[in-house]
């Protein structure tokens, strides 16, 4: 049987071969083949997982198949690297996410791609609330009384982070920079080890993506002071948006986005995004990427244009918090 | 206990839910066939299979397959995954008993005695001892979960940094209690171990360290880059030294039976035990715990046996011991999944991505919410131990065999093996390479009479150590006085302490009595 | 096993030892050397060879030991260039022990080299983790474990080396070339030629470029079984595992 596959897959091989000698210009039906979606994270992850709801609905509008590969690595940045110096056919494209592509710049000097410079933005995907975590017996009841309460002991306190370059990491750094202070990071090995700490009360507080909190928070392990949106989500109704409890600066997202490497046709982009954009209008997507706390962008947001602009405000935001961290 | 026999039913009822399949060609007939037991099935098979191939580790594995869960229903795709788990635990002990390649750093210790007593004619007995042991270990920890999950959580949530750093220094002493050489030359290779596992990038800064700007070693050396290098390839370049001939031939002459003898149970039924009770306890911590499991295992058995000198050459204790510890610390380290909802290690934290792309988000209340997934797992667990068990022993056969392939075809079979493992854990070019030069850097530990099992032992447990230390400086503002007096960390410190000095002491002793060291090759 | 090539540590040997030490001592520079003639060819990148050759020869002849007699206060040691460093912290205390052995009875080779390979590459470690911060009040730096480590690691192997020239012990034992030479060149063309030529190509390029390590390889037989043992990777890894993995030549894809 798998010989037969075999055998038949190398005559399509072959033919492939013998078309491309014969014409040439043969990019007028993209796809033709399957598309390698990069995604820079390890499967399962927050990333990974929109990635997969969103290529798969994609997939079947381009009705060719969408590969996801993970490659982890470096904050995600081996992942970026490999996607920006694949070649611009469209069939190689990358996830990115506010780590990969805005965060990294101000965090690693070294970095060898630039998000604006080395890719083309294609579509923006979802959205991941952040929150504002806390042991479950850390005495401030509120937003306003954990703001003073941090400032007034910003040497006791320590925030624990997922390691450096995380979005629990880069967006604490806002909230301090925001608050002026300094406190302790304590750095875990992702972002299980660093609940655990939380729920068994060695550290004392930590911002994260709504995912991975919201069992905890309905359990009453840890508490939630308040989410960085502008609206509250419907997966935690009871907690208030920064706004509303008194911190409206603290605004913070991480979010998912396709992107391609530079220098892809316009028309290959314009395909990409229209199978996106479709993806997310989808009931099912909608409902499995509302389950998990995310934040669809609505249509206006989907643009590359939109995304550009997205990119080069978030480079602005996270450059002057990061800068003196590193 | 009531309750434990209604849940445990669900969980039963849960894993042998029949549907009934009615294909074309039987004509309106219909088949009864449980999905889940299926399930289980092809996780048990493919972990097998994944576990005996070298280079691709358990995380490595769950991580590559769990796409193809994603179009099942939930419940019967973490069966599977977690029967690829402690399938691939099984099929490591194969790998490293019959080549010497631990796939993971739990079977490194395995491989001491098990790849001894392969040489010895007796892989049969080995394969068989570490199956039945994982078999008997998985089924005490599946009971352990369903009894006594939730009260066990609290032990996961009482290890904090320092307690962590506290177990770590006990690791590194186990790994020198490990060494069946000099003392010195094995605390040389652990520190060794440790300085490779600097490589990467900080924890704590995110700076770049002794990576020369290899994209590569950013997040440093992988384990089964440097396990296959030291282990696999040093061995096959060592196997084809002129002269070396004659030992192969002489090992594959010398295959007697295929079970254990009688013998050999007796010895190794009260090792089983205590490896399973180790194993247990330690699989509940996250972040670590099991790591250590299977060599705290071999360290106690080494330590209370009548002749520790056996141990190295071939003890059947250190095979059994060592496989019930880690196939025990893998079931119970399910039990932080399923109480807290937070993934201890890779491979839970894969399974709750799995969950949540099927929308279940695990958390405190998941036994409540989704009573048969949890249950439904520990059923499976058992059944899955049993499946194992049955494909296992009758295997073991079949991979003997394999030993009598002549070595001139086998040896580049495991070169291919390897490079193509190696190769797909991360899609990197450059690991093959890496393992390649560490497979000369292992020929020349050979060579010099450095023991590879410790300098692994300590790249494993190193970045744990250095990290949980630095966290628990942070959180104490610098305080070093934390380790003493938090209790748990005291009495981890004192056991460490306590070990180190008997086994200092008798090779001072031995020292002082002869003055000439024993040449022992 | 048991080929040791006997005690004897006579003059001739100790000598050889020592230029063998020196070369070590050296070896960094010389391989920073070679991998930038590749730069002249345009692969990879990094200083070009003149610079390299003059940097390094500047750094061991005088930057060095300007650097190791001058002023040890903290602004000079800042000023210090990576390569004054290598030669400071690795090749000097090389050199040291290249001449300490001229003057020395062996009495256990393979311990004694076995600790100075060791020390080395401590040392060269040491050096790596030099450009990295050390301790900043009771935060760790990302330098302080890597130096403590290396630290450690010189004293152990000092000490093995030590154990070498008191106690007597094995000698060096033999080296095959052949073995390592064409595994190593099977693993190297694995890596190299996987992404561009595929699974089918490498593995069985790679396969008999292994079996040529063994003198027993018989040529028809290592064929068959290697292109059996190609098939059933083609099938296993890439169906049944179902990894991502380019099976045949790119060219002949696209």
């Amino acid at each position: 049987m798998k010989s037969v596959r075999l055998l038949a897959r190398a005559c399509v091989a072959a033919t492939a071969a013998l078309c491309a000698f014969v014409a040439p210009a043969a990019a007028q039906s993209y796809p033709t083949r399957s598309i390698i979606m990069i995604v820079p994270f390890a499967a399962g992850g927050p990333t990974d997982v929109v990635a997969r709801i969103v290529t798969a609905h994609m997939a079947q509008t381009l009705g060719q198949s969408i590969i996801i590969e993970n490659v982890v690595g470096a904050g995600g940045t081996t992942a970026t690297t490999r996607a920006a110096r694949a070649a611009n056919d469209g069939y190689t494209l990358i996830t990115g996410h506010m780590g990969t592509h805005a965060a990294s710049v101000p965090l690693y000097p070294k970095l060898v791609y630039h998000p604006e410079k080395d890719f083309e933005p294609v579509a923006l995907l979802a959205g991941t609330p952040i929150l504002i975590l806390a042991r479950k017996d850390f005495p401030p009841k509120d937003l306003k009384e954990f703001v003073a309460y941090v400032k007034a002991n910003a040497e006791k306190v320590n925030a624990a982070h997922a390691g450096v370059g995380s979005v629990s990491h880069v967006s604490c750094e806002l909230l301090h920079s925001i608050l002026d202070i300094k406190p302790v990071g304590v750095p875990f090995n992702g972002t299980g080890p660093a609940m655990n700490a939380l729920v068994a009360g060695q550290v004392d507080y930590m911002c994260d993506q709504i995912v991975n909190a919201v069992p905890q928070i309905n359990a009453g392990t840890i508490k939630a002071y308040a989410i960085a949106t502008a609206e509250r989500n419907p997966s935690l109704p009871n907690v208030p948006t920064t706004a509303e409890a008194g911190l409206p600066a603290f605004q913070a997202q991480a979010w998912n986005a396709i992107f391609a490497p530079k220098g892809t046709s316009p028309a290959i982009l314009a395909s990409l995004n229209a199978a996106a954009s479709k993806a997310l209008d989808d009931g099912a997507v909608r409902k499995r990427l509302l389950d998990l706390g995310s934040v669809i962008p609505a249509p206006a947001e989907r643009t590359p244009e939109a995304l550009a602009a997205l990119v080069k405000a978030e480079i602005a935001k996270w450059t002057p918090v990061l800068k003196p961290a590193t | 206990m009531v309750d434990l026999f209604h849940n445990l039913g669900l969980g039963f009822g849960v894993v042998f839910q029949v549907s009934w399949w009615s294909p074309w060609w039987l004509f309106g007939l219909s088949l009864p066939i449980s999905i889940n037991i299926l399930m289980c099935l092809i996780g048990a098979l493919v972990g097998t299979l994944v576990g005996v191939l070298p280079g691709i580790g358990t995380v490595a594995t769950v991580a590559m397959l769990l796409p193809i869960t994603f179009g099942l229903p939930p419940v019967g795709a973490l069966i599977m995954l977690a029967g690829i788990y402690y399938g691939a635990q099984y099929g490591g002990s194969t790998t490293s008993i019959l080549v010497n390649i631990p796939g993971e750093a739990t079977s490194v210790v395995t491989a001491i005695d098990g790849h001894q007593m392969a040489k010895q004619g007796r892989a049969g007995p080995a394969l068989a001892i570490a199956a039945i042991g994982s078999f008997f270990a998985g089924c005490v920890a599946t009971v352990l979960i369903a009894v006594l999950g939730a009260p066990l959580t609290k032990l996961a949530l009482a290890f904090g940094p320092a307690e962590y750093f506290s177990l770590m220094v006990l690791g590194l002493i186990f790994a020198v209690v490990l060494a069946k050489g000099s003392v010195l030359k094995a605390i040389a290779m652990i520190v060794f171990g440790l300085l490779l596992s600097m490589v990467g990038s900080d924890i704590e800064t995110g700076a770049s360290r002794m990576a020369f700007n290899i994209p590569e070693l950013a997040d440093g050396l992988g384990f089964a880059t440097v396990a296959m290098g030291v282990f696999g390839f040093a061995e096959i370049i060592r196997n084809l030294d002129a002269g070396a001939e004659m030992n192969r031939d002489l090992v594959q002459q010398k295959i007697t039976g295929l079970m254990p003898t009688r013998k050999d149970l007796i010895d190794s039924a009260p090792a089983i035990g205590r490896g399973t009770i180790l194993g247990s306890i330690l699989g509940i911590l996250p972040g670590g715990g099991a790591v250590i499991a299977s060599f705290a295992a071999y360290t106690l058995e080494k330590k209370i046996a009548k002749n520790p000198s056996r141990f190295g050459r071939g003890a059947i204790e250190g095979v059994a011991s060592p496989e019930s510890a880690n196939n025990a610390a893998a079931q119970t380290s399910f039990i932080p999944l399923l109480t807290l909802g937070i993934p201890p290690n890779a491979v839970m934290a894969l399974m709750v991505g799995a969950m949540t792309i099927h929308g279940i988000v695990p958390g405190p209340q998941v036994m409540q919410k989704q009573p048969d997934l949890v249950w439904g797992m520990i059923a499976s667990m058992w059944i899955g131990n049993l499946m194992l068990i049955i494909i296992n022993l009758p295997l073991v056969g079949i991979w003997v065999r394999l030993l009598r392939v002549p070595y001139r075809l086998m040896f580049p079979s495991i070169v291919i093996f390897c490079a193509i493992g190696i190769y797909s854990v991360n899609n990197a070019p450059v690991d093959v390479i890496l393992a390649g030069v560490f497979g000369l850097v292992g020929y020349w530990l050979i060579k010099h009479d450095f023991e590879p099992a410790p300098l692994l032992l300590g790249m494993v447990l190193g970045p744990l150590m250095e990290e949980n230390l630095r966290r628990a400086l942070l959180i104490s503002r610098g305080d070093w006085s934390v380790f003493v007096t938090r209790p748990l960390s005291a009495v981890l410190l004192a056991v460490a302490a306590a070990l180190l000095v008997l086994t200092v002491l008798p090779v001072l002793r031995a020292k002082r009595d002869e003055v000439f060291t024993e040449s022992e090759n | 096993m048991a080929d040791t090539m006997g005690h004897s540590a006579t003059a001739t040997r100790n000598t050889s030892l020592a230029i063998g030490i020196v070369l070590l001592a050296l070896a960094p520079q010389i391989f920073e050397f070679i991998w930038s003639i590749g730069t002249l060819f345009g692969w990879g990148s990094g200083r070009g060879p003149a610079t390299v050759l003059i940097s390094h020869a500047t750094a061991l002849l005088a930057g060095a030991p300007g650097a190791a007699f001058g002023s040890f206060g903290a602004d000079a040691k800042k000023a210090l260039s990576s390569d004054v460093l290598l030669a400071l912290i690795y090749s000097y205390p090389l050199f040291a022990v290249a001449i300490l052995t001229l003057f020395m009875t062996i009495r256990a080779p393979q311990d004694y080299i076995g600790g100075i390979v060791l020390m080395a590459v401590a040392l060269f470690a040491l050096w790596a983790s030099s450009d990295l911060h050390g301790m900043q009040g009771f935060k760790f730096g990302a330098g302080t474990a890597p130096r403590m480590f290396g630290g450690l690691l010189v004293a152990l192997a000092a000490a093995i080396a030590l154990t070498g020239l008191l106690n007597e012990g094995a000698g060096l034992s033999h080296y095959s070339w052949r073995g390592p030479l064409f595994v190593m060149a099977a693993i190297v063309f694995f890596a190299l030629a996987i992404r561009p030529l595929g699974l089918i190509v490498c593995a069985f390029a790679s396969f008999l470029i292994a079996a040529a390590g063994s003198h027993e390889t018989r040529w028809t037989e290592a064929v068959i079984v290697g292109a059996f043992l190609t098939l059933g990777c083609a099938l296993l890894f890439p169906y049944v595992l179902g990894l991502p993995m380019p099976m045949f030549p790119r060219f002949l894809v696209q």
